[in-house]
C-alpha cells in the first residue's frame, strides 16, 4: 500500500469534485461513469492496476465533496438534487433574508458532524449492523412500504378552507392532496418504465437515471426560478454563524439517523430520511432542519460507500457484504475490500476530504454569492439550464467515451425522458404539495420489486 | 403524539403476531400486513385533519379587509360569539382565515384569550411569504390591535395564543360549563367522533372482510385485528396530551381531557415513543425469525439496544437541552405590541390624572 500515492489521489479527487460540483445538476456518480470509462479508454492511465485503492479513495474523495458542495447549485442556483431538495425551502428562506452564505456553512458543518457519526459509530457497522441487516435484510420490501406510506399519509391538506359549502373547502383544500398522490403515480409509473424499458443505452448504468432525477427536481426547479422573477436580496457574508453546542446536537441527531436510513434503505435517498428523523425528533427551527440536512446527505452518500469497506468477517457466518448507492455497485467489479486496515484507511480519507471540502464551501459560496449578486438571478438560472440540458445530452457520450451517432441519439432520448420527468416534477411545485412524492419513481419500482411483484405489475403495464 | 409517532406504534403493535411477522417475510408471501398497523395508527387524524374539519360548520365566519385589516372588529366578532355560548348555553363556533395579501404573501395575526383579564386580543403583525418569512417593517403603525372584553368568565385551557398566517385558519369553540364559564375549545372538532375505539371496531371489519375475501377467512381476522389495533393505540396515546378524546363515540359525544403528561409535539416524548417502537419491531422481527440472530434473552437485549441509548439521549439532552421555551416569533412581536399599547394606555391615564 502506497500511503503518500493514495493521499495524493484522496485529496485530487476531493479538490476536482469541490469544483465541479458547483456545477447544477453535476452527480459523483455521472462523474464518476466518464472517469471510469476515460480510465478503461486509457489502459488504466488514471489509476494504476498494481493499486486498486487508489480509484476507492480517489472516490470517495469525490462523493465526501459532493456531499458538502451540492448545497451551494442546490441553494443558490436553484438547482436541487434528489437528496438536497428539501434544503431548497429553509435554504430560499435564508437567502430572501440575506443570509445564504449562513446558511450554506451551517449545512457544511452538518456535514462535518456527519462524518464525526461515522467515525464515532464505526464499531456499530462493525458489530451491530451486520445482525440487523440479517434480521431486517428479509423485511426490507414492507419497510419500504411503511415509508411510501408515510410519505402519503402525512402530506395535510394547504388550502385556506374557504367556500360556501362543506364540500367546496374540502375540494379546495384537498387540491394540493390530490395534486400529491397524482404526482406519486405518476413518478412511480415513470419508474416502472425506466426500470424496465428505459430509452437511455443500457451501459450508462445508474447514470441512465441522471435525466429523471434532472427533469423531477432541478429542471423544474430552474423554471420555476425563471418564471417566479423573484429577485434575490444582497447577500451578508458573516464572520460568524448563529449556532451552539446545543443546536448542533439537535441539528445532528435527525440527520443521522435520517442519512443511516437512506444510506441502509434502498431506494430512501437523503432528503426522504431527513424528512421522516425531522418528524420523529420533531423539531422546527429552520437552522436545525438546515444544518440536519447537511449531517443526512454526507451519512448518506459517505456513509452508504463506507459500508462496502465494512469487512467481511463482521457478517453473520463470516459471509456478506454490504453495497449500498451506485458508487459501490460501480467499483464493486474492480475491488473487493478484505481487511481492517482498508477501513480505517477510508475513515481517514474521509476525514481529509471532509476538512478540504469544508474549507472550499466557505471559498465557492463566497464567489457564487458574488455572481449572484451582480448577475440578475433569472439570466442564473438560464445559463444553470443550458449546462444542465448540455450535461443530459452528452451523459451517453461522456460514459461511453465516444462522440458517435448511436450515442447522439442516447443524449436525444436522455432529453425526452428529462422533458417527461420535468412536467411531473413541476406538478408540486404549482399545486404547493411536497416535491418528496416524485420519489416514487424509485423507491415504488424498489419496493414491489423486493417484494417479488415487481415483474407481474411490469407484465400488466405492458413493459415486458 | 404527532404523526409519525403513532405510524410507528401502530407498526410495532402489529408486529407482536408471529403470524404476521412470517407472513411478512420474503421467504414465505412478502406481506405488506405489518405496514396496514401504521396505517390505521395514523387514521384518526386523517380522518380529523383531511376529512372531518371541513365539515364542522361553524356559526360564525371571521375575516377582514387584506388592505385594511379591523383588529377591533375582528376581537369583537370572537368576544360576540363568547357572549353568545355564555347567554344561550349551547356551543357557539368560530372560523378564522388567513389574510391572503397576494399570490405568495399573506398577513399574519394573533389571537389571544387572556384569561385574567377576560379579553379576547387580536394583533396584527407583519406581512409573510409562504415560507413564513416577515416583511420588517411591514406591520401596521397603527389601529394594531383589537380588544372585547366579554360577559362571562373566560376558561383557557389551550394555554397559548395563536398565530394565523399561511394557508388555513383554526376554528375555536365556545361552551359554557357546569360553572358558568365559557371555555374555549381550541380545533372543537379534533379528537372527537374520530377519536372512537368503537369508531376502531367498526372500521376494522371492513379491513376483516376484505381481506378475507382475498387472503381466506383462516387469516382475514389478523388483518382486522391489526388495523383495530394500530387504531385504538393512536388513541392512548393522545391520552397522554392535554387534549384527549371521545373515546366511546357516539355514546359518548363530549371531549375528556387528556393526562397533560406533555405536549402532543414534545420532541423527547415522540422520540422515545418512536425510539422504542422501531426496538419492538427489531425485537419481534429477530424474534419470530426462523433462525434468530440475537439470541440474548430480552433483558439483555432491550438493555443494550433500547435503556442504554435511550439513558445516553436523555443524558444528553438534559446537559444541552434549551432552557426555557421555545417562542415563535410572531408570537413575540405580538406580546411586544401588547405591552406596547397598554404602556401608551396608562401613559394617557397618568397624563389626564386618570391613573390608579
Amino acid at each position: 500500500m502506497n500511503l503518500p500515492l493514495l493521499i495524493i489521489y484522496a485529496a485530487a479527487g476531493t479538490v476536482l469534485g469541490s469544483f465541479l460540483f458547483v456545477i447544477p445538476s453535476l452527480h459523483f456518480l455521472n462523474l464518476s461513469g466518464v472517469i471510469i470509462a476515460l480510465d478503461l479508454l486509457t489502459g488504466h492511465a488514471i489509476f494504476p492496476v498494481q493499486e486498486p485503492l487508489t480509484a476507492f479513495v480517489f472516490f470517495m474523495g469525490m462523493v465526501v465533496s459532493f456531499a458538502i458542495m451540492n448545497t451551494v447549485p442546490s441553494m443558490f442556483l436553484g438547482a436541487p438534487d434528489e437528496s438536497a431538495v428539501f434544503v431548497v425551502l429553509p435554504g430560499s428562506k435564508y437567502m430572501l433574508q440575506g443570509k445564504g452564505y449562513e446558511a450554506s456553512m451551517l449545512t457544511g458543518i452538518g456535514g462535518l458532524m456527519g462524518i464525526a457519526f461515522l467515525l464515532v459509530f464505526t464499531p456499530f457497522f462493525f458489530y451491530t449492523l451486520p445482525k440487523l441487516h440479517k434480521v431486517i435484510g428479509p423485511h426490507l420490501h414492507w419497510i419500504l412500504g411503511l415509508i411510501i406510506a408515510y410519505m402519503l399519509m402525512s402530506e395535510w391538506p394547504k388550502g385556506t378552507g374557504k367556500g360556501a359549502t362543506s364540500w367546496q373547502k374540502f375540494r379546495g383544500a384537498w387540491a394540493n392532496l390530490f395534486a400529491g398522490i397524482g404526482t406519486f403515480v405518476l413518478s412511480a409509473f415513470l419508474g416502472f418504465i425506466i426500470f424496465n424499458k428505459t430509452l437511455v443505452p443500457v451501459r450508462m448504468g445508474f447514470q441512465g437515471l441522471l435525466p429523471v432525477f434532472v427533469g423531477l427536481f432541478a429542471v423544474s426547479s430552474l423554471i420555476s426560478a425563471i418564471l417566479s422573477r423573484q429577485e434575490v436580496p444582497p447577500q451578508h457574508v458573516s464572520k460568524s454563524i448563529d449556532i451552539d453546542y446545543k443546536l448542533l446536537f439537535k441539528g445532528t441527531l435527525p440527520g443521522c439517523i435520517g442519512g443511516l436510513m437512506a444510506a441502509y434503505l434502498p431506494g430512501v435517498t437523503g432528503g426522504i430520511g431527513g424528512l421522516i428523523a425531522g418528524h420523529a425528533t420533531a423539531q422546527r427551527d429552520d437552522r436545525i432542519f438546515v444544518m440536519s440536512q447537511g449531517v443526512s446527505k454526507v451519512v448518506y452518500y459517505v456513509g452508504a460507500f463506507l459500508l462496502y469497506f465494512v469487512p467481511t468477517y463482521f457478517f453473520v457466518g463470516g459471509k456478506g457484504q454490504l453495497r449500498r448507492g451506485g458508487m459501490a455497485i460501480n467499483l464493486s467489479a474492480f475491488y473487493k475490500p478484505q481487511a481492517l486496515q482498508e477501513y480505517w484507511l477510508i475513515m481517514g480519507v474521509i476525514l481529509l476530504a471532509g476538512a478540504i471540502s469544508y474549507l472550499l464551501l466557505s471559498f465557492n459560496s463566497r464567489w457564487v454569492i458574488k455572481l449572484v449578486g451582480r448577475i440578475p438571478y433569472q439570466k442564473i438560472s438560464w445559463v444553470a439550464l443550458v449546462l444542465v440540458l448540455l450535461m443530459v445530452f452528452l451523459m451517453p457520450a461522456m460514459v461511453s467515451g465516444e462522440l458517435s451517432g448511436a450515442t447522439l441519439r442516447g443524449g436525444v432520448n436522455c432529453l425526452l425522458i428529462m422533458a417527461v420527468s420535468t412536467c411531473v416534477g413541476l406538478v408540486p411545485i404549482f399545486f404547493h404539495c411536497r416535491r418528496s412524492n416524485c420519489m416514487a419513481v424509485i423507491i415504488v419500482p424498489i419496493c414491489l420489486n423486493m417484494a417479488g411483484y415487481g415483474p407481474q405489475i411490469a407484465s400488466f403495464l405492458g413493459l415486458s | 403524539m404527532k404523526g409519525l409517532t403513532h405510524f410507528l406504534s401502530g407498526a410495532a403493535v402489529a408486529s407482536f403476531f408471529p403470524e404476521a411477522v412470517r407472513m411478512s417475510g420474503r421467504d414465505v408471501s412478502s406481506s405488506f400486513i405489518l405496514v396496514l398497523g401504521g396505517l390505521f395508527g395514523i387514521m384518526p387524524d386523517t380522518l380529523d385533519f383531511k376529512v372531518g374539519q371541513f365539515f364542522s360548520k361553524a356559526d360564525y365566519d371571521v375575516e377582514t379587509d387584506p388592505n385594511r385589516p379591523d383588529p377591533q372588529k375582528m376581537a369583537e366578532g370572537i368576544g360576540k360569539a363568547m357572549d353568545e355560548a355564555f347567554e344561550t348555553g349551547r356551543c357557539v363556533k368560530v372560523q378564522l382565515y388567513p389574510i391572503r395579501m397576494g399570490a405568495d404573501l399573506w398577513r399574519q395575526y394573533v389571537i389571544k384569550f387572556d384569561g385574567e383579564k377576560n379579553e379576547v386580543v387580536v394583533v396584527i403583525n407583519q406581512i409573510v411569504t409562504t415560507s413564513q418569512v416577515p416583511y420588517l417593517g411591514t406591520e401596521p403603525k397603527e389601529n394594531r390591535l383589537g380588544r372585547y372584553r366579554i360577559k362571562g368568565k373566560m376558561l383557557e385551557t389551550h394555554g397559548r395564543p395563536s398565530v394565523v398566517d399561511i394557508m388555513s385558519g383554526p376554528q375555536f369553540g365556545f361552551r359554557k360549563t357546569a360553572a358558568g364559564e365559557v371555555e374555549v375549545e381550541f380545533l372543537p372538532w379534533h379528537r372527537t367522533w374520530s377519536h372512537s375505539y368503537l369508531l376502531g371496531l367498526f372500521l376494522s371489519v371492513p379491513v376483516w372482510l376484505l381481506a378475507s375475501l382475498i387472503a381466506g377467512w383462516s387469516i382475514g381476522w389478523l388483518y382486522g385485528l391489526i388495523a383495530f389495533l394500530g387504531f385504538s393505540v393512536h388513541l392512548t396515546e393522545d391520552l397522554t396530551g392535554h387534549m384527549g378524546g371521545s373515546l366511546f363515540w357516539p355514546l359518548q359525544k363530549t371531549r375528556s381531557n387528556g393526562l397533560s403528561w406533555f405536549k402532543a409535539s414534545n420532541p423527547h416524548a415522540n422520540f422515545s415513543v418512536d425510539y422504542t417502537a422501531a426496538v419492538i419491531i427489531v425485537y419481534n422481527l429477530n424474534r419470530f425469525a426462523a433462525e434468530p440472530v440475537f439470541t440474548t434473552n430480552p433483558f439483555g437485549f432491550f438493555l443494550y439496544s433500547w435503556f442504554i441509548p435511550m439513558l445516553a439521549y436523555f443524558a444528553i439532552t438534559k446537559i444541552f437541552g434549551r432552557k426555557g421555551k421555545d417562542v415563535k416569533k410572531g408570537l413575540v412581536e405580538a406580546e411586544k405590541a401588547i405591552q406596547q399599547e397598554e404602556l401608551a394606555y396608562e401613559e394617557t391615564e397618568m397624563a389626564t390624572g386618570d391613573a390608579g
